[in-house]
C-alpha cells in the first residue's frame, strides 16, 4: 500500500500497460476471458484514479503527486510525472472512459487479445501525455498513443478503414513533426526538457538564438506547436481526418477517439501553448479565435449535411471541439483578466463534457448499427416504439450534446461564451463578433441533433425493422451498463457542476 | 418550513415525478398520472402558501424572498443562483400553479384515462378508439387511451418543473436553464405523436424557431455578465448598475442597456412567437391540447412576456419616460405589428385550434406592445387575465374536439376532421358545461366590457397607450382588438351555435369531470380576477374595489408607476371594439352553412401571409444546401481533402521523380553499376600481368623499385 | 682494420648473385638457395654496420639472429611447399607451376 501511495501516478500510468503484456500469456481462444481480464485491468486504473481525485488538493498551487525517474539523463530528459486540477480531470475522465469503452467492445469477437491489448497500451499512451511534466516523455506518449488507435482502426474497422487509418496516421504525424522539431530546439537551449523549468525560461527568452532574433524562433515554434495540436483537437482546417477516422473506426475506438485522444489537442494547447508562449498567443489569438469559429461553424453545418448518423456524430466533434478552442484564443487574448478565467473553465470543463457526450453519442450510434448494419439516416426512420429505452437514451445524450440546460454541455458552453464575449466587451472587440458568429454554429448544433433524432427515431415507423430477421432488439443490459455511468456524469454536471469545475477553476487560477 | 425553502422546493415534485414516471412507473398509467398529479398538487400548494404569505408581507419589492448558493466558481468569486418571490414573482406564481394544476388534471380525461387499450393502437399515433361489447352483444366504438399516457405525464412533469424554475429563479442564468428545458418539452409534447409526419416536423420546426431567439437571448445574458458581473435580477437593477448600462455606448449607436434588452428581448420573440419568429406557434397545434394549452397559456409563451417584463428596469434603464428608445421603439413596434397580424390571420383559419394559436400570437404581441410603451403593469396584468382565460379556451377546445372525437367513433367515418369547425356546430346543447365556460373564455379573449377579466386588462394597455401619446400603437391595438371580438365570436358562433353541420356533431357528448372542473375553475379566474385591477380611476366602480394588482405588482420596481390618467376616448374605443366585433362576428356567422359561404377565406390570411414557404425558401433550403454543397462536399471534400489527396500523389509523383531520374541513373547507374564497371574492365586489361609465374613477379616488382628508386632519387633526393 | 665498404660492397655482391639465381633460375630448389644467398648477403650487412656502430647496442647481432631463424623457417616451409608441388604436379620448374594466376 505503501508503495501505491507514493508511486500512485506511475502505478495508474503503467498498469494498463503492464496488464496488456501479462495479456500476452493468455490463452488466444478464450475471448470471454480476454474482455474480462481487460475489464478487470481497466478498473483498477480508475479505482487508483478516484483514489487521486480525493487525495488531490485543488487548493495547493503546482504539481502533485510528482514522481521522476531518470530516463536519458545524456540529453537531460526525466520520466517526471505529476498532476494539477487540469490534468486530473483528464486523467480522471481518460481512466473513466477506457473501461467504459472495453464494456463496450464486449461485442468484438474477432482477435479479442491483440484488441485488448493495444486497447490497454493506448489508455498507457493517453494518461502519459496527461502526466507527463518533461516535454519530451510528453512527446513520446503523443506518439506511443497514436499506434495502438491506427491499429484499432485499420484491423477492426468497417468498410473504408484502410483509406481513414492511414489518413488519421498521416495528419497526426504529419503535425507532430514540427512538434518535435520544437520540442528539440527547447531541449538544445535549455540542456534539459523539464517542463517547469522550460516554461520559466523560455516565455522571457529573449537572446538571438544563432544570430536570429529569439523572436521569430519563437513564432515559428508557436505555429509548431499550434499545427500539431490544431490537428489534434481537430481545429478547422485541420478537420478533415476526424470524420473518416471516426466513422470507419470500431465503436470503442470513436468513444475514445472522441473522448479522449481529441482532448489531447487542446489540453495541449493548455499545458504548452499558453504557458511557453504567452506573447505570441496573445498576438495570434485572433487567428486562433478566427479557425475556432470556423471549426464551430463549419463543423454544424458539416454536421447537418450528413446522411451518415456516424459522420453526424463525428462532424459533431468538430463542433463541440471548437468552442474549446474559442475559449482557449479567448484567454490567451486577456490573460490574467476574470473573463479569460471564466473563458477557459469553461473549455476544460467543455473538454470534459464532450469527452461524456461524444463517447455516449459514439456508442448508441454503435448499438444501432450493430443490429442493423447501415449508418445511413435514411434507412432508419420511426423506430422509437421499437426500442423505448434505447431512443429515450439516445434523447437524453443527444440533449447533452446539443447544450440543453440542465445537462453538462451547456455549462461549459455558457462558461465559454460568456468568457470570450466577456473578453469581446472588456478588452478586445472583434472577440465579441467572433462570439456572435459562434452562436450560428450553436443555433446548427440544434439542427443536426434533431436531425439525427428526426431520422431516427421520429416520423412514420420503417417496417423493416419491425419484424422477421431483421427486427430490431431493444438495448441490452450490458450497453445499458455502457451508458449509465455516462448519463449520471452528464445529468451530475449540468445540476451541480462545482464539484469538478472548483478544482478546475482553482487550476486555472493558479496556472493563468 | 421556511418560505425560501420551500421555495426551493416548488420546482421539485414534478421533475422527481418525471424521473419516477420513465425510471420506475412507465408500465403502471395508474401509478404514472397519480405520481404526476400528486407532484402537481404539490408545487400547487407550495405555490399557494408562499404566495398567501407574499401578502402578508410589507414593502414585499423592498424585501422580498430570497436566498441562493454557491453554483459556478469563475475565477476568484462565485456564481450563485438562487430563488426570489417579488411581488411580481408571486403574482405569476400564482397563475402558473393553478393553470398548471388544472392542465394535469384535465390531461387525465383527456387521454381517456380507464378506457381500454385501442384495437390498432400503436406508439407514436394518436388512439384511433377500441371496440368493446356490451352486455347485449352490440358492438361500440369507445374513445381508447393514449398508448403513450405515463410518458405524457413524465414530459409534462418536466415541463412543470421548466416553469416553477423560470418564475423562482433569481438571476438570468437559471430563468433561462428554465426557459430551455420547456424549449425542449414543447419539443418533446409537439411531437408527442411522433410518427406523424406533420407532428415530428413541428416540433422541429419549434424547437429550431426559438432557438434562434434562444442564442441571442445566450449572447444577451452572455453581454450583460461580461458587463455587470452578475445575473441576479436585484444585483442588476440597483440604480448605479442600471446608470451604469445606460451610459455606456455600445455597438450600433444603442447603450449597453439598449443593446442587452434587445438581445434578452429577440430571445422572447422566438419563445413568445412574436413576428418574425411566429411560424412555430400554429403547427405546435400538433400536440395533443393539453399541451396546447400548456404552452400557449400557462407556460412557454407567458414565459417569454414574463422574461421581458422581469428585464423591465433594463429595458427602460435609458428611459426618460417620454421619448423611446430604439430597443422600446422596436419591442412596441414588434409587439403592435404582431397584434395585428395574427389577429388577421386567425380570422381565416377553420381549426379551431389554430384559431386561438393565432390569437394567442395576438394577444401576446398585446403585452409586448405594452412594454414597449413602458406600461409595466398593464403588460403584467393582462399575462395573467390572459393566462387564464387562454388556459380555458384551449382546455375548452380540447372538450371540444374530445367530444366530436366521440361523434367521429360512433358514425365510424374518420375522414372528418374533429377539430374543423365546420364540421360542428350546435354543440352548446350536448356539451353545455363546456359550452358556458368556453362563452366566458371568448368573451374575456374579446373583452366584454366590465365582468370579464380581459377587458380590465385590456382597457388599461390601451389607456396607456393612449394617456401616455403612442397614438400609432393604441390604433393599431384597437382595431387588434376589434378583430379578437369579431374571431372569437366567428368561433363560437361557428362551433356552438346554430345546429349541428354534420352527423358527428349531433353525436357529441359532455367530456367527463376530470375536464370540465378545470373549465370550471378556470372560467371562474377568467371573470373574476379582471375585479382586483380596476384603476382607480374608473368611473363608478374605480375605488369600489382597491387596484391592488396595480398596487402589489408595481412595486416590483424601485419607483411605482403611475396609472395613466382616465380618460373616455380609451374607454369608449375598448367598448365599441368589444362589443361591435362581437356584434359583426355573431351576425356574419349566424347563418353560415358551410365553408364555401365563408367570406373571409381569403388565400392571403388563409395561407398566413406565406411566411412558412417564404421562410422554407430563403432560409432552411440555402441553409441545407449550404451545409451540403458548400461545407461539405466543396470544402471538406473538395477543398481540404482535394488538397490532401492531391498532396498524395504530389509527394508519391516525387518520389517516383527521385526515383527515375535520379536514384536510378545517377546513383544506382552512374555512380553504383558505373564503378563496378570501371573497376572490371580495369581488372580485365590488368590481369594479363598475373601470370601465375613467381619469377615474373619478382621481376616487376625489381623493375618497380628500381624505376621508384631512381625517381626518388632523381627528384627528391638530388634535388 | 678492413674498411666498411669492403664488407658492403661484398655483400652486395652476394645479393645480386642471389637475386640472380632467384629470377633466372628454372628450379624451384634453386629459387630458394638464390633467396637464402640474399638473405645472407643481408646478415653480413648487419653484423657489419654493428661492428663499425657502437658495439654496446645489439640490434645488429639480434637481427642476425632473427633472419638465421626466418630463413630457417622458411627453407623448411619452401622446401615441403616444393616438395608437395612436385608431388601433385610432377615438376619442380618455376614457370610450370602457374596456376595461381587469373
Amino acid at each position: 500500500m505503501d508503495f501505491i501511495s507514493t508511486h500512485l501516478l506511475s502505478t495508474i500510468l503503467f498498469f494498463p500497460a503492464l496488464a496488456a503484456l501479462v495479456m500476452l500469456f493468455l490463452p488466444k481462444d478464450e475471448a470471454k476471458l480476454h474482455k474480462w481480464f481487460a475489464l478487470a485491468a481497466s478498473l483498477v486504473p480508475f479505482v487508483l484514479s478516484l483514489v487521486l481525485w480525493f487525495n488531490f488538493d485543488p487548493s495547493q498551487p503546482g504539481y502533485q503527486f510528482e514522481e521522476m525517474y531518470t530516463w536519458y539523463a545524456a540529453i537531460g530528459s526525466s520520466l517526471h510525472l505529476g498532476v494539477d486540477g487540469l490534468s486530473l480531470s483528464m486523467v480522471l475522465l481518460t481512466t473513466l472512459l477506457t473501461p467504459i469503452a472495453i464494456l463496450a467492445s464486449f461485442s468484438i469477437n474477432d482477435r479479442t487479445k491483440a484488441y485488448m491489448m493495444l486497447f490497454l497500451f493506448l489508455e498507457t499512451g493517453m494518461l502519459g501525455v496527461f502526466m507527463a511534466l518533461d516535454l519530451l516523455i510528453f512527446f513520446v506518449f503523443w506518439e506511443v498513443g497514436l499506434v495502438p488507435m491506427y491499429f484499432l482502426i485499420n484491423q477492426w474497422g468497417s468498410a473504408n478503414r484502410n483509406y481513414a487509418s492511414l489518413k488519421f496516421m498521416i495528419y497526426t504525424m504529419g503535425g507532430s513533426l514540427g512538434l518535435l522539431l520544437a520540442v528539440q530546439l527547447l531541449g538544445v537551449l535549455f540542456k534539459t526538457y523539464d517542463l517547469q523549468t522550460i516554461t520559466e525560461q523560455w516565455s522571457a527568452y529573449t537572446a538571438p538564438i544563432g544570430g536570429i532574433p529569439a523572436s521569430t524562433f519563437k513564432t515559428v515554434a508557436f505555429w509548431a506547436f499550434v499545427i500539431a495540436f490544431a490537428v489534434k483537437v481537430p481545429l478547422w482546417p485541420f478537420h478533415t481526418w476526424l470524420p473518416d477516422a471516426h466513422t470507419e473506426a470500431p465503436t470503442a475506438g470513436s468513444m475514445i477517439l472522441a473522448g479522449v485522444l481529441l482532448k489531447l489537442g487542446a489540453y495541449g494547447f493548455l499545458r504548452l501553448v499558453l504557458p511557453l508562449y504567452p506573447a505570441e498567443a496573445k498576438y495570434f489569438a485572433g487567428a486562433l479565435a478566427f479557425l475556432a469559429v470556423a471549426a464551430i461553424v463549419f463543423g454544424a453545418f458539416g454536421s447537418y449535411a450528413q446522411t451518415d448518423f456516424k459522420r453526424l456524430v463525428a462532424y459533431s466533434s468538430v463542433n463541440h471541439m471548437g468552442f474549446v478552442v474559442l475559449g482557449i484564443a479567448a484567454a490567451a487574448y486577456a490573460a490574467g483578466t476574470a473573463d479569460a478565467r471564466i473563458a477557459l473553465n469553461g473549455a476544460i470543463l467543455q473538454m470534459f463534457n464532450h469527452g461524456l457526450s461524444a463517447a455516449g453519442m459514439f456508442f448508441l450510434v454503435g448499438v444501432i448499427y450493430e443490429r442493423t448494419h447501415t449508418r445511413n439516416l435514411e434507412e432508419f426512420g420511426g423506430l422509437f416504439p421499437l426500442v423505448p429505452v434505447y431512443g429515450g437514451i439516445l434523447i437524453f445524450t443527444s440533449m447533452a450534446s446539443l447544450g440543453l440546460p440542465g445537462l453538462n454541455g451547456f455549462i461549459s458552453e455558457f462558461l465559454v461564451v460568456r468568457g470570450s464575449f466577456g473578453v469581446g466587451v472588456n478588452s478586445v472587440p472583434v472577440m465579441a463578433v467572433y462570439t456572435a458568429v459562434a452562436m450560428l454554429g450553436l443555433l446548427f448544433t440544434g439542427a443536426y441533433i434533431l436531425k439525427g433524432i428526426k431520422k431516427v427515431l421520429h416520423g412514420p415507423m420503417n417496417e423493416h425493422w419491425a419484424h422477421g430477421e431483421h427486427k430490431l432488439t431493444e438495448i441490452n443490459t450490458r450497453e445499458i451498463i455502457v451508458m449509465v455511468p455516462l448519463m449520471v456524469l452528464i445529468l451530475w454536471i449540468g445540476l451541480y457542476p462545482s464539484w469538478i469545475l472548483d478544482v478546475i477553476n482553482k487550476a486555472v487560477v493558479m496556472l493563468f | 418550513m421556511e418560505t425560501t425553502t420551500l421555495i426551493w422546493l416548488i420546482p421539485l415534485p414534478p421533475l422527481l415525478a418525471f424521473f419516477l414516471i420513465v425510471l420506475f412507473t412507465n408500465r403502471s398509467k395508474a401509478l404514472s398520472h397519480t405520481i404526476a398529479v400528486g407532484a402537481a398538487a404539490l408545487s400547487f400548494i407550495g405555490s399557494m402558501i408562499v404566495f398567501v404569505r407574499a401578502l402578508g408581507v410589507e414593502h414585499l419589492g423592498e424585501h422580498p424572498f430570497e436566498s441562493a448558493i454557491n453554483w459556478l466558481p469563475t475565477g476568484d468569486t462565485w456564481f450563485r443562483i438562487g430563488v426570489l418571490i417579488d411581488p411580481l414573482g408571486a403574482a405569476v406564481l400564482f397563475f402558473v400553479a393553478i393553470t398548471i394544476f388544472m392542465i394535469f388534471l384535465y390531461s387525465v380525461g383527456y387521454h381517456n384515462y380507464g378506457q381500454p387499450a385501442g384495437d390498432h393502437d400503436v406508439k407514436g399515433l394518436p388512439p384511433h378508439g377500441a371496440t368493446v361489447t356490451d352486455e347485449h352483444g352490440h358492438k361500440h366504438v369507445v374513445p381508447s387511451v393514449e398508448p403513450m399516457y405515463s410518458r405524457f405525464f413524465a414530459f409534462l412533469g418536466l415541463f412543470a418543473f421548466g416553469m416553477y424554475t423560470l418564475v423562482v429563479s433569481d438571476n438570468l442564468l437559471t430563468l433561462f436553464v428554465g426557459w430551455e428545458i420547456m424549449g425542449l418539452c414543447s419539443y418533446l409534447l409537439i411531437g408527442f405523436w411522433y410518427g406523424k409526419p406533420s407532428a415530428r416536423d413541428a416540433a422541429v420546426k419549434a424547437f429550431m424557431t426559438t432557438r434562434v431567439g434562444d442564442v441571442f437571448m445566450l449572447l444577451g445574458i452572455a453581454f450583460l455578465y461580461s458587463a455587470t458581473g452578475t445575473l441576479t435580477f436585484r444585483e442588476i437593477f440597483t440604480e448605479e448598475t442600471l446608470h451604469a448600462l445606460a451610459s455606456t455606448p455600445a455597438w450600433f449607436g444603442m447603450t449597453a442597456s439598449g443593446l442587452i434588452a434587445l438581445l434578452l428581448f429577440i430571445g422572447t420573440v422566438g419563445k413568445s412567437a412574436q413576428w418574425p419568429l411566429h411560424v412555430w406557434l400554429p403547427d405546435a397545434m400538433e400536440g395533443p391540447t393539453p399541451v396546447s394549452a400548456m404552452i400557449h397559456a400557462a407556460t412557454m409563451v407567458s414565459a417569454g412576456v414574463y422574461a421581458v417584463i422581469r428585464m423591465f428596469p433594463l429595458l427602460t434603464a435609458d428611459w426618460n419616460g417620454h421619448e423611446l428608445t430604439t430597443t422600446m421603439t422596436i419591442v412596441a413596434f414588434i409587439g403592435a405589428f404582431t397584434a395585428l397580424f395574427a389577429a388577421t390571420i386567425a380570422v381565416a383559419q377553420n381549426d379551431i385550434k389554430r384559431v386561438l394559436a393565432y390569437s394567442t400570437i395576438s394577444q401576446l404581441g398585446y403585452m409586448i406592445a405594452a412594454l414597449g410603451i413602458g406600461a409595466y403593469v398593464a403588460a403584467a396584468f393582462h399575462l395573467i387575465t390572459h393566462a387564464f382565460f387562454k388556459a380555458l379556451l384551449f382546455l375548452g377546445s380540447g372538450s371540444v374536439i374530445h367530444g366530436m372525437e366521440h361523434g367521429v367513433l360512433h358514425t365510424g367515418n374518420h375522414h372528418v376532421d374533429p377539430q374543423d369547425m365546420y364540421n360542428m356546430g350546435g354543440l352548446r346543447k350536448k356539451m353545455p358545461i363546456t359550452f358556458w365556460t368556453f362563452l366566458i373564455g371568448g368573451f374575456a379573449l374579446s373583452g366584454f366590457p366590465l365582468v370579464t377579466a380581459g377587458f380590465w386588462s385590456k382597457d388599461e394597455i390601451l389607456a396607456d397607450a393612449f394617456g401616455h401619446g403612442h397614438l400609432a400603437v393604441f390604433v393599431t391595438l384597437a382595431i387588434a382588438a376589434f378583430l379578437t371580438a369579431f374571431y372569437t365570436m366567428r368561433q363560437i358562433t361557428l362551433t356552438f351555435l346554430g345546429e349541428p353541420r354534420t352527423e358527428e356533431a349531433k353525436h357529441a357528448q359532455e367530456t367527463p369531470w376530470t375536464m370540465t372542473t378545470p373549465l370550471i375553475v378556470l372560467a371562474f379566474f377568467a371573470v373574476t380576477y379582471g375585479w382586483v385591477g380596476i384603476s382607480e380611476h374608473f368611473p363608478i366602480l374605480g375605488g369600489l374595489v382597491p387596484n391592488w394588482f396595480h398596487d402589489f405588482v408595481g412595486h416590483t420596481l424601485a419607483e411605482v408607476p403611475e396609472a395613466p390618467e382616465f380618460s373616455w376616448i380609451p374607454l369608449l374605443t375598448s367598448l365599441v371594439v368589444a362589443l361591435g366585433g362581437l356584434a359583426l362576428g355573431y351576425l356574419t356567422y349566424r347563418n353560415v352553412k358551410s365553408v364555401s359561404e365563408d367570406k373571409f377565406q381569403i388565400p392571403l390570411l388563409k395561407n398566413k401571409y406565406y411566411f412558412d414557404e417564404a421562410y422554407n425558401f430563403l432560409f432552411i433550403r440555402p441553409a441545407y444546401w449550404f451545409a451540403e454543397n458548400v461545407v461539405y462536399k466543396f470544402l471538406d471534400k473538395g477543398v481540404i481533402d482535394g488538397f490532401l489527396h492531391a498532396f498524395g500523389p504530389f509527394t508519391q509523383g516525387t518520389g517516383s521523380a527521385l526515383r527515375n531520374y535520379f536514384d536510378l541513373p545517377v546513383i544506382n547507374r552512374a555512380i553504383g553499376d558505373g564503378s563496378a564497371e570501371i573497376t572490371y574492365w580495369f581488372g580485365g586489361k590488368l590481369r594479363g600481368i598475373q601470370t601465375g609465374r613467381v619469377q615474373q613477379y619478382l621481376m616487376l616488382a625489381l623493375v618497380t623499385f628500381i624505376v621508384i628508386g631512381a625517381a626518388l632519387y632523381f627528384f627528391v633526393f638530388a634535388a | 682494420m678492413v674498411p666498411l665498404s669492403w664488407y658492403l660492397i661484398f655483400a652486395a655482391a652476394l645479393f645480386s648473385i642471389g637475386m640472380f639465381g632467384v629470377l633466372s633460375r628454372r628450379n624451384a630448389v634453386a629459387i630458394l638457395l638464390g633467396i637464402e644467398l640474399m638473405l645472407n648477403s643481408v646478415n653480413i650487412n648487419l653484423a657489419a654496420f654493428w661492428r663499425y656502430g657502437d658495439v654496446h647496442l645489439m640490434a645488429g647481432q639480434v637481427f642476425a639472429i632473427i633472419v638465421f631463424a626466418v630463413a630457417a623457417a622458411e627453407v623448411a616451409v619452401g622446401l615441403a611447399l616444393v616438395i608437395s608441388v612436385y608431388r601433385s604436379r610432377r615438376t619442380v620448374v618455376a614457370d610450370e607451376i602457374d596456376m595461381m594466376k587469373w
